[in-house]
């Protein structure tokens, strides 16, 4: 039983990690040219957790990460927890049948996810006045995100496997 | 090691259904953004998690200051000679220059005086590093070494060597997001520092490097080269540093305004060494009471009435203003 609880512990811990890593890509400054391009790290983490570990990370940590991820961002609180949260449902509604899809479906279903969590975070900026509506190039992020995709998974159950995180 | 009882809980979630907890979130989301947005009750929450998220920026600065350390240890003698002499040299030419604008400055209180106006001082300066920029690339941000531990508050003024470079936007304890002078939302009193002429730069839509100054006539005096240095109108900016340079004047006679276009002296691109101004303390402190959020904004509507009396059409004007003004209160 000890033992169980002290892997349970030590599983949390590399979680966290997986996660503080996707915040540090999320801020690292790029060059202007590049910054449309910067796939969606904390999404793609949330979102190989929520599938991995649908009993473990669920809609209340996808809203916790949200919340980090605004004051990091300095956007208005709420606004990428709101887009978490759906993402996090819209995964763990279909989490079993995600693992029975190939790499190509799971990037397609990543590509919706991550664009409509784009689209929701621009439009909600344009309502709080923190950006201005422009063109449609920040949806690339979306796109560069799919194709990011299957490697990170493979690095993420890599990790977990050799963590045994469970 | 597969366990009955984990096959069971990695198949089914137990629980409160799915979408209730969802919905609760979402509305939960919602809720904080109003109040945190709309109403700004949740300064203190965003202060806390201030403190939990330091150690992210700290950590993502790390790659930038190994290579300024790499820079400072490995250089070769000879170049530190050079650059020594260099500093040298510009310094004697500082301090000669600073000689003549003692004189000048005493000159300049006693006309004031004459003119029985408010004597400017100008202010201490406090250095600060960039260590991070706004990962949205439509907001032009950037996050700074200094917080409300150091004494920054809303609405200071961030200089770099050449130039203004924007205001603080918002306070967190060791670090502080300032708005820069080129985001589109952000609105600088300038002059014309040849002739005084009044103007309003706003933050390119198009170009996220340059400045478009709003609501100039087709008869003000505006050329390219024209130097544009801070007014001091809306309260926010000290007076008199250097904003922009002209880089061009259009005018068509079809339309109300000419389009002029100039470019920041700031080197907002790739500085990373900027100073905070702590202006003295009478001739801020009444605008920071007034309206300590969204400052920018505000100062442009404050200045505007001044600065264009001859404003050919006010109705072409109003809405400008009420937008403005929403966008204050937002």
């Amino acid at each position: 039983m000890s033992t169980a609880i002290q892997q349970r512990a030590h599983a949390l811990w590399v979680i966290v990690l997986t996660f503080f890593i996707a915040y540090l890509l999320a801020i690292v400054p790029f060059p202007d040219w590049a910054m449309n391009y910067r796939p969606e790290w904390v999404p793609l983490v949330l979102m190989y957790w929520v599938m991995a570990l649908p009993y473990r990370v669920g809609i209340g940590c996808a809203w916790f990460a949200g919340l980090v991820l605004d004051i990091l961002e300095g956007s208005a609180l709420g606004l990428n927890a709101m887009g978490l949260v759906i993402i996090a449902y819209v995964t763990l509604s279909l989490h079993q049948r995600l693992r029975m899809f190939s790499q190509v479906q799971q990037s397609g279903l990543v590509f919706t996810l991550v664009g409509l969590n784009l689209l929701l975070t621009h439009w909600l900026q344009i309502v709080t006045g923190q950006t201005i509506a422009s063109n449609l190039m920040f949806l690339l992020g979306a796109l560069t995100s799919a194709v990011i995709w299957p490697s990170m998974f493979q690095l993420l159950r890599h990790i977990r496997r050799s963590f045994d995180v469970h | 090691m597969l366990r009955w009882s984990d096959i069971d809980k990695t198949l089914f979630i137990k629980g409160v259904a799915l979408e209730y907890r969802a919905l609760a979130f979402l509305l939960l989301s919602v809720c904080i953004m109003f109040a945190d947005h709309r109403f700004g009750y949740l300064e203190m929450v965003r202060y806390g998690l201030g403190y939990a998220t330091t150690p992210v920026y700290w950590v993502a600065d790390i790659p930038t200051r190994v290579s300024f350390w790499f820079d400072d240890v490995f250089v070769s003698r000879t170049d530190l000679l050079e650059e020594n002499e260099t500093l040298r040299e510009r310094l004697l030419v500082a301090q000669r220059e600073l000689q003549l604008l003692e004189s000048l400055a005493s000159e300049n209180s006693r006309l004031l005086e004459l003119r029985e106006a408010t004597e400017v001082i100008p202010g201490e300066v406090m250095p600060a590093e960039i260590i991070n920029v706004s990962p949205d690339p439509f907001s032009r941000r950037v996050l700074i070494n200094r917080g409300a531990q150091d004494g920054v508050f809303v609405g200071q003024a961030l200089l770099d060597a050449n130039g203004l470079m924007g205001q603080v936007d918002e306070v967190l304890p060791f670090t502080s997001w300032v708005l820069l002078i080129t985001d589109a939302q952000h609105v600088t009193p300038v002059e014309v520092n040849r002739n005084g002429e009044r103007a309003l730069a706003r933050g390119s839509r198009v170009n996220s490097m340059e400045l478009d100054l709003e609501f100039v006539t087709q008869t003000q005096d505006m050329k390219a080269g024209d130097l544009l240095v801070s007014s001091g109108m809306g309260q926010v900016y000290p007076k008199n540093y250097p904003v922009a340079e002209i880089i061009s004047v259009f005018s068509d006679p079809g339309q109300d305004f000419s389009t002029v276009r100039a470019r920041p002296l700031a080197d907002i691109a790739s500085t990373r060494h900027v100073m905070l101004v702590f202006a003295s303390e009478q001739t801020v402190m009444p605008a920071l009471d007034e309206e300590p959020v969204r400052a920018p904004v505000t100062g442009g509507v404050i200045e505007r009435t001044p600065a264009m009396p001859q404003e050919p059409e006010p109705e072409q004007a109003e809405p400008e203003v009420d937008n403005g003004a929403s966008a204050a209160d937002l």
